[in-house]
């Protein structure tokens, strides 16, 4: 037979079989559409591929252990239409754009807040709700939207934690310096760290601004010898992190404790700094250990289980975050009774569910509430994350002062 | 004055870098006439090779220079003479977008095969430092250096005194006359993005020790390697020498005296300075893409 004739028939067999495959989706029940990007390539991928690992997760989880998800007496598959935005503000626009054109009425969010931003303004003016777990930029929580939703407090708010923890440690640290890189989230968290700090009654001795992408810190670090606070706090993305703790231990840059709002957190980095990573500190939104009850999963544990049989990936708190994106959609749907957005929106906004990832609760700007959603912070001990604070979560005492990095064992 | 010391030091550490990373940059240019967008993924690559050359075989990643410098001057070779040389027969226009167009399918290449994480290398003296008088200086830092310096030599000697480095320069002054003396210049136009190429990789190892590291992280080195080679001049390795030492000798004092957000707007800022006032960088030179 020659090729073009397979080709021919191929393609008849297909069309013959089109009809059978819709009829076959529509068999199975009504489906709800999430639309939405996520950053698969660029400079956001590697939280971007958790978020989606998330959102995979949870999808998978509630059609195909569960069966589905019942709404006012009728039962629905969940079906994601997430696209690769390749971490670019302008491609992740067209991209809500053409979902928003083609009928879809739930977004789940992108990774960072300069994509999450845009977009949202898009489903804002649409009125289609964005639930979402990668924009902590207050610029997202103070425009005054109505259909956006954040799994965290906005950046300013978020070290309200970390600095409820120094001042428990004893000797009380007195002074502190903030680091942070020139974009949309590291800007607003570092003016987060000063808010929270100076509330706090600490001294702040200097704050420096990097730039967004930086190779060389030597020379902020040589101000931090030449005035080294007690805590330094560095809020900016893993690999930058990874970079200043890198010239810190090298350049011999002590200080009592290291505060690094994102990187300890990833089983990577922690190998990348070996035993200098001990004592370090960062953020963190969830922990398998957390013990909350879920309508879904039932806790934390069997959320891990199910991640890990369909992943090899080491989980991540964004991974969690996004999987309770969908949760928490379902639970305002299940409460309003309705799959219409205004109805879901008004539903989210009074929103008060638990879930294995947190109790979600949602301000009135949509970030999610300082105190029932505030990190939690965690240590590096002996290569493990452990949770320091708050008391309810924590798993081990802080190590305060930190040892210098000659002395890690 | 140890601050100045200090930051002087820096500077020099990092515009050695900067300079290695850019030489392979300048070389293409100053020879092919080609600006190679790509030229921050051969960069990866060699960063990539070396981690993994370096795990497999359990040796220090400095020691998988020369097998990182020989895949990539295969790649090169094989690069420039299979593709870009088809794009360089029609325009330079259609050569540039090329290598464009090349830099982001290997970038997802990359990522689908090594992962969009942040990976690093970590040689057992990865934290150690050492004093000189009042200045601290960072061993990986200045091993690095020392590389970038050492590979830089051995660059402007084999242009200098080698058949093929004499070749390379009659090619890029004169194409016709090479040409007319029996040089085959495609395949010494192969053979210097091949040798750029190499470069780029060894580069990419010194990065690798020195930065963490991911896909993304490609136009960086790009455009890195494009400003180096409009402020030292086109084509050769004192040119991308004294642009890198510029470049990192502007970025630490401009990130210690005026604000650590500003060096790239001085380093850009100069830029545009050295094209009004010098385009053909400060050692602008005779190869003729600088004419």
């Amino acid at each position: 037979m020659r090729r073009r004739d397979v080709l021919l028939r191929g393609m008849g067999a297909a069309v013959l079989a089109a009809p059978a495959i819709r009829s076959a989706r529509a068999q199975a029940g009504k489906t709800l559409v999430f639309g939405g990007s996520v950053p698969l390539t660029g400079a956001a991928a590697e939280t971007g591929l958790n978020v989606n690992n998330g959102y995979i997760t949870a999808a998978s989880y509630l059609n195909d252990v569960l069966g589905g998800v019942e709404i006012a007496g009728e039962k629905y598959k969940i079906e994601l239409k997430l696209f690769d935005d390749a971490s670019d503000p302008a491609r992740a626009t067209t991209l809500i754009q053409r979902q928003l054109d083609d009928g879809t009425d739930f977004f789940l969010g992108s990774f960072g807040s300069n994509i999450v931003l845009p977009t949202a303004a898009i489903t804002e003016r649409a009125k289609k709700p964005m639930v979402q777990t990668g924009g902590g930029s207050d610029a997202i929580f103070t425009k005054g939207f109505k259909y956006v939703f954040g799994m965290y407090p906005r950046a300013t708010r978020q070290f309200a934690s970390a600095a409820a923890l120094f001042k428990t440690l004893q000797p009380t640290p007195q002074t502190y310096s903030v680091i942070w890189t020139n974009d949309a989230f590291s800007k607003t968290a570092g003016e987060g760290v000063k808010l929270s700090c100076d509330a706090a009654g600490f001294k702040r001795l200097d704050s420096f601004e990097l730039p967004a992408k930086p190779t060389d810190v030597s020379s902020v670090l040589g101000s931090v010898r030449a005035n080294t606070p007690d805590l330094l706090v560095c809020v900016m993305h893993d690999q930058d992190s990874l970079l200043v703790a890198r010239q810190m231990i090298a350049s011999g840059t002590n200080v009592k404790l290291l505060f690094q709002g994102l990187g300890p957190q990833l089983a990577s980095f922690r190998e990348a700094l070996g035993k200098y990573s001990e004592a370090l500190l960062c953020s963190t939104y969830w922990d398998e250990t957390v013990p909350y009850k879920d309508k879904f999963f039932g806790d934390s544990k069997k959320f891990m289980e199910y991640y890990k049989s369909k992943f090899t990936r080491p989980v991540a708190y964004h991974t969690a975050g996004a999987a309770a994106c969908i949760e928490t959609y379902i639970l305002a749907m299940q409460a309003a009774k309705s799959i219409k957005a205004e109805a879901v929106r008004d539903a989210l906004a009074v929103a008060d569910y638990e879930t294995f990832y947190s109790r979600i609760k949602f301000t009135p700007d949509g970030d999610g509430d300082p105190i029932i959603m505030g990190s939690m912070i965690g240590q590096v001990m002996k290569g493990k994350l452990e949770i320091v604070f708050p008391g309810e979560a924590h798993s081990a005492d802080p190590i305060y002062p930190a040892p210098p990095w000659d002395k890690k064992a | 004055m140890n601050l100045i010391a200090q930051t002087l030091a820096d500077g020099l550490v990092l515009g050695g870098i900067y300079a290695l990373a850019a030489v392979g940059f300048s070389l293409i240019f100053g020879v092919l006439h080609v600006i190679n967008l790509s030229h921050g993924i051969l960069v990866l690559l060699g960063a990539y090779l070396a981690l993994i050359f370096s795990q497999a075989l359990g040796i220090d990643p400095l020691l998988t220079l020369p097998l990182v410098m020989a895949v990539l001057f295969a790649v090169g070779y094989v690069y420039q003479r299979f593709l870009i040389q088809h794009a360089v027969d029609r325009s330079p226009l259609g050569s540039m977008l090329l290598t464009f167009g090349v830099a982001l399918m290997l970038q997802n290449i990359m990522i689908w095969v090594f992962s969009p994480d942040m990976k690093n290398i970590t040689p057992s003296w990865a934290f150690t430092s050492f004093h000189l008088g009042a200045v601290n200086f960072d061993a990986v830092r200045v091993s690095a250096l020392f590389a970038s310096l050492v590979l830089l030599c051995c660059l402007a000697l084999l242009l200098k005194f080698s058949a093929l480095g004499r070749v390379i320069r009659a090619t890029a002054q004169q194409t016709m006359a090479a040409r007319l003396c029996g040089v085959n210049v495609r395949h010494v136009y192969a053979l210097t993005f091949a040798v750029s190429a190499a470069f780029a990789g060894a580069a990419g190892i010194v990065i690798g020790i020195i930065l963490p590291f991911s896909p993304s992280d490609e136009a960086t080195w790009t455009l890195n390697a494009f400003v180096v080679v409009v402020l030292g001049g086109v084509g050769s390795p004192a040119g991308a020498l004294l642009g890198g030492l510029l470049l990192g000798m502007v970025s630490t004092l401009t990130a210690q005296y005026i604000g650590p957000s500003f060096p790239n707007v001085t380093m850009f800022l100069l830029l545009v300075l050295l094209l009004l006032v010098r385009p053909t960088g400060l050692l602008g030179n005779a190869f003729s893409a600088s004419r």
